[in-house]
C-alpha cells in the first residue's frame, strides 16, 4: 500500500462503518463526556462568566486571526472545570474571579485591566512556588506535566490562562490560524527555519 | 463468527492460543504458518486493523477535553491514570476500564491492560532492543535468583526472524552492551541531539543512538503485502496506525496468520481453566467463559500456548487444579506468580538548550534517543546491581511554554506561533532483580464477575532499585550538564509502581530444575510438556531493555520447537 493508496483507504473508513462492538466501547467512552459526575456547586454566575470571557480575550485577542471568544473558549473553560477539576481548583477559580469581582474588573478602562491582570500574575507566581511542578518524560519525547497531590487548588491565574490557550490553539480555527496544520506529515526531516516560520502542528 | 462449534470435531485444533497480543499473535503466526490449525482465545473484543481506529484521524479539536482526563473517566481508569494519563480521549478504547475489571492490591500495583485483539501490542512504546550476552549470565555470576536456560546465542537467530517481519528502524552501532539486529533505516537525530551524542562520547565516553523502534522507515516487501505502509511521522501511534506504519499484533501478525486460512479467533472469550488429562499427563484443552453469554464451553488441542500477559497468563496456570497439580498447573516449584518484575521509570533528567535557534523539525518523530545501560557495566562498579538505560530526547517548545511564562494579550499571541526554544530530558528504564516476595496469586473467595477468583498483587521495589534511582537521576543530570544545557532540573518520582513500565514479568520463570522453575528451555512446563509460555511470564531476569521484542523472539523459538516436536509425536 503506498502512501495515496492509504490515504484514499482511510478517507473511505471515516465515512465507513466501524465494528458494534467498537462503536460500544466508543460510546461508553464518550458517554463520559461531558461531566455525568461532576461535582456539584461548581456554576458561575452571568457577572462570573462574562469576567472570565473577557479575561480569556484579554489573554487572546482577536487580530489577524480569531480571538478567544471567536472559538468558544469561555465555555470551553467552563466544561472543563466541570467535567477534569475537582473541588480544590473550584474553590481557587472561584476565589481569584472574586477578588477581580472585588476592584470591579470590567468596569475598569483598557489600561487598568491590563495593568490589574500583570498584578494577578506576579501574585500567581509567588503562590506556584509551592506547587513542585516537574516535567517527566516517560519514555518516549512526551513531556508529562507531574504534580504531587495538593491539598490547596492550582492558583485561578494558572487554570485560567492553561484552559485558554488549551481551548484556543487546540480549537480548529485557533490552531489553523496559528500554526502549519500538518496532519500527516509523510516525512520526517530536519530543517532550518525559514524567516516568520509558524510553529507546525500535527 | 458463524463456526458451528457444537460438535467435538469443530472445537479441536492443532493448537489453542491464549490471547492476541505481542506474543499471543506472534505464536499464531509462527504456528498457522508451520501449517497447525490455530484457535486464538482473546477475552476482549475484536478491533479491526486500520476500520476500527476511531480516533486515528481526528484533529486536536475533535476531542471534547483536548486530551485531559475527566475526573469520571479518571475514577474508572484509575489503575491507567494513578501516575499519568495512559487512557485519555484518544487512546482509552485500547486500555481496560479498572473499575469493570477490578484487582485487590495487598501492595500497590499499577497493573495496566489492554482486554482486545491486539492487546497492548495497539499501544506499545515500540522500543526494540535485544537483550546481550551478559543480561543471559548476570544471575548467574551474582548469584540471583536462578540462572536462564538458554543463552543469547539461542535466542539470537529469533531476534533476527522477528526483527524482520516486525520491521525495526535502528543503527546498527557495534556495541556489545546493545546488540544490533536486523535493521530498517535509522531515524534522524535533531541537531542538538547530534551535538549530545558527540560532547557525551567526548566528555563521559557514554554512547548515544537513535532509538530502535518498531515502525517501518522503509517497508519490504513482506510489509506491504500485509498492506503496512512506512511511518508518517504523526506520532499519534497509540490510536492505532491506518497505515500500518508500526508494528502490531494486528497489523503484523494477525494478518499474516489469517493469510494461511488456518487461524479461528474468538473474541469476548476468557480462558478460565486449563483442561489436565490425568491419563496422558498432557493438557488436553482450554475452558472458556463467555464474557457476554457467561457460557462455558469447552476447546480441545495437541498443544496450548499461553500469552496472556504475565499477569492473567499466571492466574490461568493458577487457576487450573487438578488431582495431579493441586496449586495450579504446572506449579510443582511454587514459582507460579512469584518474581514479578518490570522496569522502574519515572526518573531522570530535564534542562533547556541555548542556541540551534534555527534547527527545526518537519514531522513528529514517533520516537526518541537511547543511552544504554553503562552502569555496572565494563570498569565501572556501582552500590547496586546492574543498569538501566535513559529514553528520551531534544524537542523545540510549542505554545505549552506559554502556560508557564508570564504574558498575554496580541504580542504573546503572536509570540506563541513560532516553535520556542529547545528542551532535553531523559528517563530511565531501570533492570529489577527477581524476588519470589514480589508476588501475585488468587484470591481465595473474592471472585470477579464470572467466577474466576481475583488477582492479589503483592509486590514492591527494592533496596537495589530504590538505590539505582538515586544514580539514574544523578547520572541524568551529570550528562546534561556536561552537555552544557541549563536550567538541568532532576525528578525521581516517588509514586510509581511495580507494573507502570508496562513491562511486567516473570511469574512464570524459565529454569533448568523443575524444583525452582516452571518452564524448560523451550518455554514448555516441566510437567506438562504440551503447554507453553511465551509471554513474559517466562522472564528468568529483566535486563534493562524493553522486552517485547525478546518476548517475541521467545515465541518464535518456542513455536518451533512444538513443531518440532509434534512432527516426533512427542507431544
Amino acid at each position: 500500500m503506498n502512501r495515496r493508496n492509504a490515504l484514499t483507504h482511510v478517507a473511505a473508513l471515516l465515512g465507513g462503518a466501524f465494528s458494534a462492538p467498537t462503536l460500544l466501547a466508543m460510546k461508553r467512552w464518550e458517554d463520559h463526556i461531558p461531566g455525568e459526575s461532576s461535582p456539584p456547586g461548581f456554576t458561575l454566575t452571568e457577572n462570573q462568566k462574562l469576567l472570565v470571557a473577557e479575561i480569556a480575550e484579554m489573554i487572546i485577542p482577536r487580530t489577524s486571526t480569531p480571538g478567544a471568544k471567536d472559538v468558544g473558549v469561555p465555555a470551553f473553560i467552563v466544561m472543563m472545570l466541570q467535567d477534569c477539576y475537582k473541588t480544590p481548583e473550584h474553590k481557587s477559580f472561584l476565589e481569584g474571579l472574586s477578588r477581580l469581582e472585588k476592584i470591579q474588573f470590567l468596569h475598569l478602562d483598557a489600561a487598568q485591566k491590563t495593568d490589574a491582570l500583570k498584578q494577578v500574575e506576579i501574585d500567581a507566581a509567588e503562590e506556584m512556588k509551592v506547587y513542585q511542578v516537574q516535567q517527566t518524560k516517560m519514555g518516549d519525547n512526551e513531556d508529562r506535566e507531574q504534580m504531587a497531590i495538593q491539598v490547596k487548588g492550582l492558583p485561578y491565574w494558572r487554570l485560567m490562562k492553561e484552559l485558554t490557550m488549551l481551548g484556543y490553539f487546540t480549537s480548529e480555527e485557533g490552531l489553523k490560524s496559528s500554526f502549519e496544520y500538518v496532519p500527516v506529515p509523510g516525512k520526517l526531516e530536519m530543517i532550518k527555519m525559514k524567516p516568520h516560520q509558524k510553529a507546525f502542528a500535527y | 463468527m458463524n463456526l458451528n462449534l457444537k460438535s467435538g470435531k469443530a472445537r479441536t485444533f492443532d493448537a489453542i492460543v491464549v490471547g492476541s497480543g505481542m506474543t499471543g499473535g506472534m505464536a499464531a503466526k509462527e504456528l498457522t504458518e508451520k501449517g497447525l490449525q490455530v484457535l486464538m482465545i482473546e477475552r476482549g473484543r475484536e478491533v479491526k486493523h486500520i476500520e476500527d481506529y476511531d480516533t486515528a484521524m481526528k484533529g486536536p479539536w475533535e476531542f471534547a477535553h483536548r486530551g485531559k482526563v475527566p475526573v469520571h473517566s479518571a475514577e474508572e481508569y484509575w489503575a491507567n491514570n494513578r501516575f499519568g494519563t495512559l487512557a485519555n480521549e484518544e487512546t482509552g478504547p485500547f486500555f481496560t476500564n479498572d473499575r469493570d475489571n477490578p484487582y485487590i492490591e495487598k501492595r500497590p500495583f499499577d497493573w495496566i491492560r489492554a482486554y482486545h485483539t491486539g492487546g497492548k501490542s495497539m499501544h506499545w512504546g515500540r522500543q526494540s532492543y535485544r537483550m546481550n550476552k551478559q543480561d543471559f549470565e548476570a544471575n548467574a555470576k551474582e548469584g540471583i535468583a536462578i540462572d536462564w536456560p538458554i543463552r543469547y546465542e539461542d535466542l539470537e537467530p529469533w531476534y533476527t526472524h522477528v526483527e524482520k517481519f516486525a520491521g525495526i528502524s535502528g543503527q546498527a552501532e557495534g556495541w556489545e552492551v546493545l546488540p544490533d539486529g536486523h535493521f530498517l533505516p535509522a531515524m534522524p537525530m535533531s541537531a542538538p541531539e547530534l551535538y549530545f551524542r558527540e560532547t557525551m562520547m567526548k566528555k563521559l565516553n557514554r554512547p548515544v543512538t537513535i532509538g530502535r523502534i518498531a515502525n517501518l522507515t522503509k517497508p519490504q516487501p513482506w510489509h506491504t503485502d500485509l498492506g503496512r505502509a512506512s511511518c508518517q511521522y504523526r506520532s499519534k501511534c497509540a490510536r492505532g496506525c491506518p497505515y500500518g506504519g508500526y508494528y502490531s499484533s494486528l497489523s503484523g501478525a494477525i494478518p499474516a496468520a489469517r493469510k494461511t486460512n488456518r487461524l479461528t479467533v474468538l473474541h469476548d472469550t476468557i480462558a478460565s481453566e486449563i483442561i489436565y488429562d490425568e491419563k496422558t499427563k498432557r493438557a488436553k484443552g482450554i475452558r472458556v467463559i463467555h464474557q457476554h453469554t457467561m457460557a462455558v464451553e469447552e476447546f480441545f488441542a495437541k498443544i496450548i500456548f499461553l500469552n496472556a500477559g504475565s499477569m492473567n497468563t499466571a492466574a490461568l496456570l493458577l487457576n487450573s487444579k487438578s488431582n495431579r497439580f493441586p496449586t495450579g498447573l504446572g506449579n510443582d516449584s511454587d514459582q507460579v506468580g512469584r518474581n514479578i518484575m518490570d522496569h522502574h521509570l519515572g526518573v531522570g533528567a530535564n534542562a533547556t538548550v541555548e542556541g540551534f535557534e534555527n534547527d527545526y523539525i518537519f514531522g513528529q518523530r514517533p520516537n526518541a534517543l537511547y543511552i544504554p545501560r553503562f552502569r555496572n557495566w565494563g570498569n565501572d562498579k556501582k552500590n547496586f546491581l546492574r543498569g538501566y538505560g535513559y529514553q528520551g530526547g531534544a524537542s523545540k517548545s510549542d505554545w505549552k511554554r506559554g502556560i508557564t511564562m508570564n504574558g498575554f494579550g496580541a504580542n504573546f499571541k503572536e509570540e506563541m506561533s513560532r516553535p520556542g526554544t529547545w528542551t532535553m530530558g531523559f528517563g530511565g528504564f531501570g533492570e529489577i532483580l527477581p524476588d519470589p516476595s514480589n508476588r501475585m496469586f488468587l484470591d481465595a473467595e473474592k471472585k470477579d464477575k464470572w467466577g474466576i477468583p481475583m488477582i492479589v498483587f503483592d509486590a514492591a521495589f527494592g533496596e537495589n532499585e530504590l538505590t539505582m534511582r538515586k544514580d539514574m537521576m544523578a547520572s541524568a543530570v551529570e550528562m546534561l550538564e556536561a552537555a552544557g544545557f541549563k536550567n538541568v532540573t532532576g525528578f525521581n518520582r516517588q509514586d510509581t509502581h511495580p507494573g507502570l513500565g508496562i513491562h511486567d514479568m516473570g511469574t512464570a520463570r524459565m529454569g533448568k530444575d523443575p524444583k525452582s522453575s516452571v518452564l524448560n528451555k523451550f518455554n514448555q512446563v516441566h510437567a506438562c510438556k504440551n503447554v507453553f509460555v511465551t509471554d513474559g511470564a517466562a522472564m528468568v531476569s529483566s535486563g534493562c531493555v524493553n522486552p517485547s521484542i525478546t518476548y517475541m523472539a521467545m515465541t518464535a523459538r518456542a513455536a518451533h520447537h512444538a513443531v518440532e516436536e509434534l512432527k516426533k509425536q512427542n507431544l
